[in-house]
């Protein structure tokens, strides 16, 4: 059934954004010793996962895990606290950033290591054919991680196993500082899947609507066929920045990776960008701008207070 | 019976007590069966997956299944390729021990002791993976170890690795009995004497047995132990026996550079009254990496007639 537009799916969308930047400001004031990494632009993707999860799913992430696990928690407190590794935070101070995890909301695993997260996943799911366990195994990877040669070994033992799977690689097509042009040859995962006789998908629009029907008609198809599916999900992490080199006298363009970033500010409100590359400018198309205006002020207004 | 066929048996039996197990690996439900050490482990409860040659991934694969619930056995044909999972080892152990283990991952990795394998291919160095993971394990030379270490750490919640040695496969399993067996530690004990004190480690506990009997035959009064452990661990019963004996012989058959045996050494420095100590470790030159038998060799009788030359020292300070 066909999400309607569900002015709560909006919220919670607006929730995960205005979070993050918040996040980010605490970032800016020096607050954290942890590594944090926004992802802010990946939005529509986390949401759509949440939405898609129920009590039988599992969720295994990688070091950029912030909007699925402020999605799943709904609780932005407790992952500050997490941060400055308090008793009361998401993990109880024992993770940090870069692992933080929640079983009770079904991430039981996240790993900092590129690659590393797909065979344990791959390990989950064959525990739940063996168990016969309902609902299906989801992990996150991105597009430096499937240089990894774990990427192809776990797509390996996926299919040699006949385990439903959703592997969800968020590409923004960076890798630290470097585009992927900057470091390989393009990787034509659609190829990679048909070779091993395994689904592909692709989700490029940051609509979280779209997102979250295709999703449950991914997992519907992965369960019946016991067949994994990769989903390519393109996107953009915002805050990047223009920085001088030695090597040109233009400045060159470098991806947000960790950190703070002094690209975004809280007081321009949830919209980052004007184009299709930004969730929240997506929803915005959908609704006025002034009605995005009074949700935003209404969710950051919990927000604050939550943090009170 | 053989070592192997030994190996093989405990492990079906301790598998016929078990829930749901999956045990996977190359060649593990296949073939010659890793050489006959995973033969016949079928049954309804037990799921044999033989795999790809995919080691990074199993290893993972291993510890998905412990995260979820499943007791998980990898077999690993040569120790050697465990090296392309470290990362797991490391990094997903390091996640997952903080969590009360709800199931067991165990890995039995065979190490290619066997000599003449040349540069590669010949890592003999159990140790340093239980070092680099900060992860139990155990090494199996006889009947009796075998049967302990299976027994109560191959499906115990938690993870470890168990290495069994490829040059022992085809020789009859070593039977004898025990002084003491803590198999919660890996510490063996089978002979008891009061002039010197033999420890064994990683796989060389045949050769300190030669050594007991060589002891013997000269009249020199031996305790006889194997430390199973690959890492730290109680030292208390092989201290006191050393601080009644003050000598000591050392035999370490591994290639790794730092392990038990150190740990070991330090706290005996500390706590004992050593006048001999006699230590019998691999002679890591560069020859080392060239095809060869692979093997500590010892010189039994030269051992010998060192400890008896702390004799004569010992009388002579006496009677000045």
């Amino acid at each position: 059934m066909k999400n309607t537009f569900d002015p709560k799916i909006a919220k919670e969308l607006l929730r995960i954004r205005l979070s993050q930047m918040l996040i980010n400001e605490q970032c800016k004031a020096g607050v954290f010793k942890v590594p944090v990494h926004l992802a802010l632009g990946h939005e529509a993707i986390a949401v759509g996962i949440h939405l898609l999860m129920d009590e039988y799913d599992r969720l295994i992430l990688s070091h950029r895990n912030m909007h699925y696990n402020l999605a799943r928690a709904g609780n932005l407190k407790a992952e500050i606290e997490e941060f400055l590794l308090k008793k009361e935070g998401l993990a109880q101070g024992e993770l940090g950033s870069m692992n933080l995890a929640n079983e009770s909301k079904g991430i039981i695993y996240t790993s900092s290591i590129l690659g590393n997260n797909l065979s344990v996943a791959a390990g989950c799911a064959l525990a739940k054919k063996i168990k016969n366990d309902k609902g299906i195994v989801i992990v996150v990877t991105g597009d430096g991680a499937i240089e990894e040669g774990s990427f192809y070994e776990s797509l390996l033992f996926l299919k040699s196993n006949s385990l439903p799977c959703m592997i969800v690689i968020e590409n923004n097509e960076w890798s630290l500082a470097t585009k992927i042009d900057e470091r390989r040859c393009p990787i034509h995962i659609k190829k990679i899947t048909e070779a091993l006789d395994l689904k592909y998908e692709l989700l490029n629009s940051n609509d979280v609507y779209e997102y979250s029907d295709a999703l449950k008609t991914f997992k519907k198809e992965s369960l019946s066929t016991s067949t994994a599916v990769c989903i390519e999900v393109k996107l953009t992490t915002f805050g990047g920045r223009y920085v001088k080199t030695d090597v040109s006298p233009f400045k060159r363009f470098i991806n947000y990776h960790a950190g703070a970033t002094s690209e975004v500010h809280i007081a321009n409100g949830s919209l980052i960008e004007e184009s299709a590359q930004d969730p929240v400018f997506i929803l915005q198309n959908k609704v006025s701008k002034n009605e995005m205006n009074v949700w935003s002020t209404e969710v950051l207004n919990e927000l604050t207070k939550e943090l009170l | 019976m053989k070592y192997v066929e030994f190996l093989n048996e405990t492990i079906r039996k301790k598998l016929a007590t078990s829930k749901k197990v999956v045990i996977f690996g190359q060649n593990v439900g296949a073939g010659s069966f890793l050489s006959g050490l995973t033969r016949n482990f079928k049954n309804e409860n037990i799921t044999v997956i033989n795999t790809p040659n995919s080691e990074n991934c199993l290893c993972g694969v291993g510890f998905g299944l412990m995260l979820s619930g499943v007791d998980a056995l990898f077999f690993m044909k040569q120790q050697d390729f465990l090296l392309l999972g470290i990362d797991h080892l490391v990094n997903t152990y390091n996640f997952i021990r903080r969590i009360y283990p709800k199931a067991a991952f165990t890995i039995v990795k065979i190490i290619s002791d066997n000599g003449f394998e040349g540069p590669q291919a010949s890592l003999n160095n159990f140790y340093d993976f239980c070092s680099i993971a900060r992860a139990k394990g155990f090494t199996i030379t006889n009947r009796v170890d075998a049967e302990h270490i299976i027994n109560a750490h191959l499906l115990e919640p938690g993870f470890r690795m168990i290495g069994v040695s490829q040059r022992l496969f085809k020789h009859d399993i070593l039977e004898l009995d025990t002084v003491y067996a803590d198999a919660k530690e890996g510490i063996f004990q089978y002979f008891d004497g009061s002039e010197v004190t033999i420890i064994c480690f990683n796989f060389s506990f045949p050769l300190g047995l030669e050594l007991y009997h060589k002891f013997k035959e000269n009249s020199i009064s031996a305790s006889l132990f194997s430390v199973s452990a690959a890492m730290r661990i109680n030292w208390d019963r092989l201290i006191r026996n050393l601080q009644i004996s003050k000598r000591l012989v050392l035999i370490d058959d591994s290639k790794s550079l730092h392990c038990a045996v150190d740990d070991f050494l330090i706290q005996a420095l500390e706590k004992c009254d050593i006048k001999k100590k006699i230590m019998l470790k691999r002679d890591l030159s560069d020859e080392y990496v060239k095809p060869s038998h692979d093997q500590l060799l010892i010189d039994y009788d030269d051992v010998v007639k060192k400890l008896k030359e702390t004799d004569t020292v010992r009388k002579k300070d006496r009677s000045i």
